[in-house]
C-alpha cells in the first residue's frame, strides 16, 4: 500500500518551546489514521505541517511521494478542533462561499450542497442565519464544507467533540463511508474507544515526540502482557489446582452462576497449550481468551512513561 | 487570486447590502446640505421673543439713547427706586432690571443687571455694546472736537482683498478662504474614514479570530490572501461611499447651490467663471469675496477633481492605516486587548488632524509641506492642502510615497498576521510582534 503523506523528520521551534522534535509519519492511503497523544502534544501542529499551514523548521512533507505544493491543499479537507462560521451569514450562503474558496465552480459548489443538504435532512437551513443554529447544527455544516470538494486526504481535528452521540455515530458513519469510497482518513482524538472502532493505523505523540506508532491490531496485540482470562463451572480455586504451570493473578466464584473467573499470567517462555491443558484436567473450562489491553490503557501507560 | 476575490466580494455583499450603510451613505449628503443652509433658514424663520428690560438710570444721560432692537427693548423708568422696582419687576414678566449709577462716566462699572430667570451672553453683550458707546461719546464730548461724528466717518475702512493665482492657467478669482474651508472638511472627512474603516477592518478580524472561522479559512486560503482580501473589500465599501457622496455633492453644486441663490449674486458668479474683470466688479460694490467663493463651491469641475483626488489619498491613506489595523487585530483576542496596540496608530492620524488646522494659516509653511509628503500624515494634510492650488508634482510625490510605504507596511503586518491568528489568550507585547516578524 502506498502511502497519501509522508511526514520526514519533522521539527517546528516556536520560541519558547519545540512543538514537534523530529516526528515522522507515514500514512498509508485508504486508511483511517488516528492522531493520538495529550493536550500540548503537537497534534494540532502537525496537522498544521501537513497542510502547509505552518511551514516547518526542519523535514519535509510528500504527498503521495511528492513534496507537497500548495495545489494539492485543494486535495486535502481540513475541519479544524476550533472550528467557526461567520455568525450574521446565511447558512447556504456561507456554504457556497467556503466551497469556492476549495476551487469548486459556483454551480458544482450548488449541485453538491443541495445533495448534502438533503442527506443530513438540513434543507430548510438554507436561508436561515448562522446564529440561529446550536453547535451541533453548524459542526454538520462544517463537516458538509470539508467533504464538499471530495478530497482524497481528510484531516478532522476532534471530529467529535461538541457532537451529541446520535450525531457523533452519524459523523462516525460518514467517516467510514468516506474511507470506503477512497478517501483517506486522519483523524486526531482523544476519544480512545472511537480509535479502537474506526482507525486502523495511529501514531501517538507525546511531549513534541512520535513516542508510537503503527497497525492498531498490532499494537493492542504487542503490548499484551500474556495474561489470560479464564471461565471455569465449579468452586475449585485455581491459586492451587495450576500453581506450578503459571502466574494465578485474580480468582472469583460466582455463586449465583456457579462460575469462577480467574486471570492468569503465562511466561514468554511457556507454551499456552501446555497451560490449557494442564488446567482443562483440573476444571470445567468454559473459555479461556488472551486480554488484549485496550487503547486506553495503552495511551495511559505510553504518556505515563510505563512503556515496555 | 481567485480566492482573494470571492473574500473581497463576502465582505463587500456583507458590508453594502446592510441596512445601515444604505441609510447612511443616502442621507450623509443631504444632512450636510441641511447642516449648511440651516443657520441661514433659522435666521430668516427663527426670531426669538423681544426681552423687556427696565432701566433705572441716575445719571439720566444713558437710557434716553439705549436702542430697543428686536432682541431687547429698553423701558426706561424715571426717578425709579431700585427696591421696589426690583419687586414689581419679579411680579411682571420682564426679563430684568437694568441699574445704572449717578457717576457712570467716570465709573463705567457702576452698573447692574438684575434678572428674573437666567441671563444670556447675547444680552449682556448688546447692553454692553451700546453702554460702553454711549460712554466714549460722553467722554469725547469733553474734549470739544467739533465735526467729530464726521472725522471719524471719514477714517473708517473696510477691506475686500481680491486674489488671483497668476502661476495657473485659468486666471479666475479664487477664494482662499472657500480653498481652506474646502481643505478642512475633505481632510475631516479622511480622517473620519480612516479611523472609521480602519478599526472596522480590525474589529473584523478580530470577530473572525474569535469565532474561529479564522481557522476553517486557513487551510485553504493563504493567510495574505485573507488579509489582502479584508483590506480591499472593506476598501471597496469605503470607496462606494466616497463615490456616492461625491455623486451627490456634485449633483447638488450644480443644481442646489444655483437654485438657491439670490439672482444679482448668481449673475455676478455667473460673470465670474465667464473671465469679467473682477476688479471693475469689486469696485462697483459687489463682494467679491463671497462671490468667488460661490463660483468655486459651484465649479462642477472644480469639486470632481477634488472628489477624483480624495478618493485615491483616501484609498492610498486607508490601505497603509488597515495594513496597520489588521496587524493589530489579528494578535489580539477582543478589542479591549487592542487598545494598547492601537496607540502608534491613533497617534499620526490625530497628529495630521492637528497639521490639518494649520493649513487654514499657511498652506505651503515647511511643517504642513513635510507632512503632505510624509505618508503616515500624508492624506489627511495633503487633502486640506490641494483645495488652495499646489503644483502636480507635489501630489504625485506625496501619492507614490504614500502607497510605497503601503506596499512595505503590508509586508509587515502580513508577517504579524500570518502568526497572530494562532494566537490566542495572552495579549502580546509589543517586543513579541517584533519576534513574530522573524518567525
Amino acid at each position: 500500500m502506498s502511502n497519501i503523506i509522508t511526514a520526514q523528520n519533522i521539527t517546528k521551534r516556536f520560541t519558547e518551546h519545540t512543538a514537534l522534535d523530529d516526528v515522522s509519519v507515514e500514512i498509508p492511503a485508504g486508511s483511517v489514521y488516528g492522531l493520538l497523544g495529550p493536550n500540548g502534544a503537537g497534534k494540532t501542529t502537525l496537522i498544521r505541517v501537513i497542510n502547509r499551514i505552518t511551514v516547518p523548521d526542519e523535514g519535509r512533507v510528500l504527498f503521495e511521494d511528492k513534496p507537497i505544493t500548495q495545489q494539492d491543499i485543494y486535495r486535502i479537507g481540513y475541519l479544524p478542533e476550533e472550528r467557526g462560521l461567520y455568525k450574521k451569514m446565511k447558512v447556504g450562503e456561507q456554504a457556497l462561499f467556503l466551497a469556492r474558496l476549495k476551487g469548486l465552480s459556483r454551480y458544482e459548489a450548488l449541485v453538491r450542497l443541495k445533495k448534502w443538504f438533503v442527506r443530513f435532512g438540513i434543507e430548510d437551513w438554507w436561508d436561515r442565519k448562522v446564529e440561529e443554529l446550536s453547535k451541533g447544527m453548524a459542526q454538520k455544516i462544517q463537516f458538509i464544507v470539508t467533504v464538499l470538494h471530495q478530497p482524497k486526504l481528510l484531516i478532522f481535528d476532534e471530529p467529535f467533540s461538541g457532537f451529541d452521540p446520535i450525531n457523533a455515530n452519524l459523523l462516525k458513519e460518514e467517516i467510514l463511508r468516506l474511507r470506503d469510497e477512497g478517501a483517506t482518513v486522519i483523524f486526531s482524538t482523544h476519544n480512545m474507544s472511537s480509535v479502537e472502532e474506526i482507525c486502523d493505523h495511529i501514531t501517538l505523540i507525546n511531549k513534541s515526540k512520535n513516542i508510537l506508532s503503527g497497525r492498531v491490531d498490532d499494537i493492542r496485540r504487542s503490548h499484551g502482557n500474556n495474561i489470560f482470562a479464564v471461565n471455569y463451572r465449579g468452586e475449585q480455586d485455581l491459586f492451587s489446582a495450576a500453581a506450578d504451570i503459571c502466574q494465578v493473578l485474580e480468582c472469583d466464584y460466582d455463586k449465583l452462576s456457579g462460575m469462577t473467573s480467574a486471570k492468569i499470567h503465562i511466561d514468554q517462555d511457556e507454551d499456552v497449550r501446555s497451560v490449557i491443558s494442564a488446567i482443562n484436567e483440573q476444571v470445567e473450562l468454559r473459555s479461556f481468551t488472551e486480554i488484549i489491553p485496550s487503547m486506553n490503557n495503552i495511551f495511559i501507560r505510553a504518556v505515563g512513561g510505563n512503556l515496555k | 487570486m481567485r480566492n482573494i476575490g470571492l473574500i473581497i466580494m463576502r465582505e463587500f455583499k456583507e458590508r453594502v447590502y446592510k441596512r445601515s450603510f444604505i441609510i447612511t451613505t443616502l442621507l450623509m449628503p443631504l444632512l450636510l446640505a441641511l447642516v449648511s443652509v440651516a443657520p441661514t433658514l433659522i435666521m430668516i424663520y427663527a426670531k426669538g421673543d423681544t426681552k423687556s428690560i427696565s432701566v433705572i438710570d441716575n445719571s439720566g444721560i444713558v437710557a434716553q439713547r439705549l436702542e430697543s432692537n428686536e432682541d431687547v427693548e429698553f423701558v426706561a423708568i424715571p426717578n425709579g427706586d431700585l427696591q421696589e422696582e426690583l419687586k414689581r419687576s419679579l411680579e411682571s414678566d420682564n426679563f430684568g432690571l437694568l441699574y445704572i449709577g449717578e457717576d457712570i462716566v467716570k465709573n463705567p462699572n457702576n452698573i447692574q443687571l438684575y434678572t428674573n430667570s437666567s441671563s444670556s451672553m447675547l444680552i449682556e453683550d448688546a447692553i454692553t455694546d451700546q453702554i460702553e458707546e454711549i460712554i466714549e461719546a460722553e467722554r469725547l464730548k469733553e474734549y470739544n472736537i467739533s465735526d467729530l461724528k464726521q472725522i471719524l466717518e471719514s477714517i473708517e475702512v473696510n477691506i475686500s482683498l481680491s486674489t488671483f493665482r497668476n502661476d495657473s492657467q485659468e486666471q479666475t478669482a479664487s477664494s482662499s478662504a472657500a480653498s481652506s474651508l474646502i481643505g478642512i472638511i475633505l481632510g475631516f472627512v479622511l480622517y473620519f474614514f480612516l479611523v472609521i474603516y480602519g478599526s472596522i477592518v480590525m474589529q473584523s478580524i478580530i470577530e473572525e479570530k474569535s469565532s474561529r472561522i479564522l481557522e476553517v479559512l486557513v487551510s485553504t486560503v493563504r493567510p495574505f490572501e485573507m488579509m489582502m482580501g479584508k483590506i480591499l473589500g472593506v476598501a471597496l465599501v469605503a470607496a462606494t461611499q466616497i463615490v456616492v457622496w461625491g455623486v451627490l455633492i456634485v449633483l447638488m453644486s450644480a443644481v442646489l447651490v444655483p437654485a438657491l441663490m439670490p439672482d444679482d449674486i448668481l449673475a455676478s458668479v455667473e460673470a465670474v467663471k465667464g473671465g469679467a474683470d473682477v476688479m471693475a466688479m469689486a469696485s462697483s460694490g459687489v463682494d467679491v469675496e463671497m462671490v468667488a467663493a460661490i463660483s468655486s463651491i459651484t465649479n462642477t469641475g472644480y469639486i470632481a477633481k477634488l472628489v477624483v483626488l480624495m478618493l485615491v489619498f483616501m484609498v492610498g491613506g486607508f490601505l497603509l492605516y488597515a495594513a496597520m489595523y489588521a496587524a493589530v487585530g489579528a494578535s489580539v483576542d477582543t478589542a479591549q486587548d487592542a487598545q494598547q496596540l492601537t496607540t502608534p496608530i491613533t497617534i499620526p492620524i490625530i497628529l495630521a488632524f492637528i497639521i490639518l488646522t494649520m493649513v487654514m494659516n499657511d498652506p505651503n509653511s515647511p511643517l504642513v509641506v513635510w507632512c503632505s509628503m510624509i505618508p503616515f500624515t500624508s492624506p489627511i494634510v495633503m487633502m486640506g492642502r490641494i483645495p488652495s492650488g499646489i503644483p502636480a508634482w507635489e501630489i504625485a510625490l506625496s501619492i507614490a510615497l504614500l502607497y510605497a510605504t503601503f506596499i512595505v507596511m503590508v509586508w509587515f503586518a502580513g508577517k504579524i498576521y500570518r502568526v497572530g491568528i494562532f494566537m490566542h489568550g495572552k495579549k502580546p507585547t509589543f517586543k513579541e510582534l517584533y519576534k513574530w516578524l522573524k518567525y
